[in-house]
């Protein structure tokens, strides 16, 4: 990986994470739609950063924002979680083409519906796991499945947003 | 032995991912039964003082509301040093208090720096911690009610567990008849709570005032929880909705209550329970 590349995604983390723990922490709609696009960084790393490095920031990203959100590990568990799943969503979704050998992860460059099926898979198995380990149990069922399906919404179309932002 | 080297290198990322996986899960899992945190939260020193300064900025666009809730608090007190002034100089002869009861709980006063409502388990963080003489499991109050507990410190900030949080019950009464119940938060709405164990003969109605018990462990008596706000018949106890008498999405000022005389209370009770045994 050349240093630009690293810089560049060193800059995106700080960005993702300093929006998250700033503005989004404070920002949830209706009491049950929250944003969690910190995940926007873990979907946009590039295809060169090997699994085990993969897993590593995933893990260490959460671990950030848990210490900001007093969750004590949940965000470290579920974002470890799609660190882990990542390649194989990857390999389950591969374009017709296949994946060049410097892929970069972004509208821009996938194609919009590619996108948002990569990120729609792996935000929802990350809200599923954040919104149910933070119950603890499957009492609210119905209450938690809405706070999913309406973070699950605000975050896709967060990253999406940010997406059309990105320096071109 | 080769091949289990093998092995590993080739299932590395499994490996690294189970470690991790369970390492997060059992840090969730010691912080909710235990209380003890392995890892960062916004009590640790570098998190607060960014929490801190965060929290500084966003109050400074509500030193309106938080001035004039302070008034209304020190009316609220004037009002009532009056009124008592008046019944003690009635009758001082019969006054005849025990110092050491009258005096066992003190006040502390903290800023609540950061605070969450919308999570399922609501933690809040002030700025005063073990080096003020704040333990855990002191009472949390603020000058509308019932706050919560204090569930760990570091040295200068504490994580209290706010009444909106799963496990937190809350001995209560019903101020009018005296009966007790528990106030629990049934995770829904931030500003509702429920009242539980009330009996179906009770007369309750709407706006009754709840506050907590004499019998509480953690609070002292008498601090307003909230008001009734709808009474439904259930199978075996009153399904009652209080209204919270705090806005937890506006907490600015809260007050930890030091009792002086918990542990000689603790230290009773255990005894008690050793010599069932």
């Amino acid at each position: 990986m050349t240093s630009n590349i690293l810089i560049s995604n060193i800059a995106r983390f700080a960005f993702y994470l300093g929006l998250q723990i700033i503005l989004f922490r404070s920002l949830v709609l209706f009491n049950v739609s929250f944003c969690f696009i910190y995940l926007g960084a873990l979907l946009a790393l590039p295809k060169e950063v090997s699994h085990t490095y993969l897993i590593l920031i995933s893990f260490l990203s959460g671990l950030v924002v848990d210490a900001f959100y007093n969750t004590m590990g949940m965000h470290a568990a579920a974002c470890t979680i799609i660190g882990y799943l990542r390649p194989y969503v990857l390999l389950l979704i591969t374009p017709q083409r296949g994946y060049e050998e410097k892929s970069d992860f972004s509208i821009k460059s996938m194609g919009f519906i590619w996108f948002v099926t990569y990120a729609g898979i792996l935000v929802l198995i990350h809200h599923f796991f954040i919104f149910f380990l933070e119950l603890g149990s499957f009492s609210l069922f119905f209450t938690t499945l809405l706070k999913i399906v309406c973070s699950f919404l605000f975050t896709i179309f967060m990253i999406i947003i940010f997406q059309y932002f990105r320096k071109k | 032995m080769n091949e289990l080297f093998l092995f590993i290198s080739r299932s590395r990322a499994f490996i690294l991912f189970a470690i991790l996986e369970i390492f997060a899960l059992w840090c969730v899992y010691r912080f909710n039964n235990y209380g003890s945190a392995i890892l960062f939260n916004t009590t640790s020193s570098l998190i607060a003082k960014s929490v801190k300064t965060q929290n500084s900025i966003i109050r400074y666009t509500k030193l309106n509301d938080i001035n004039e809730n302070l008034a209304r608090e020190n009316m609220r007190l004037n009002a009532q040093i009056a009124q008592l002034q008046n019944t003690i100089s009635k009758d001082s002869s019969n006054l005849n208090l025990d110092s050491a009861f009258i005096g066992r709980y003190t006040l502390e006063y903290a800023e609540a720096i950061n605070f969450t409502t919308n999570q399922r388990n609501n933690f809040i963080t002030i700025n005063k911690g073990s080096n003020d003489g704040i333990q855990p499991n002191m009472a949390v109050i603020s000058a509308t009610g019932v706050i919560g507990k204090v569930k760990m410190c570091s040295a200068n900030m504490s994580l209290v567990t706010s009444i909106l949080h799963s496990e937190n019950l809350v001995s209560s009464k019903i101020k009018k008849t005296g009966k007790l119940g528990s106030v629990k938060w049934d995770g829904l709405n931030p500003r509702e709570v429920e009242l539980l164990y009330i009996d179906l003969y009770e007369t309750i109605q709407k706006g009754d005032t709840i506050v907590t018990s004499d019998i509480n462990s953690v609070f002292p008596g008498n601090i307003m929880v909230g008001r009734v706000k709808s009474v439904k018949k259930g199978q075996q106890f009153l399904n009652i909705t209080l209204n919270l008498s705090t806005d937890f999405r506006n907490l600015s000022y809260v007050y930890v209550v030091k009792n002086s005389l918990k542990e000689e209370q603790n230290s009773l009770e255990s005894t008690i329970s050793n010599t069932k045994k």
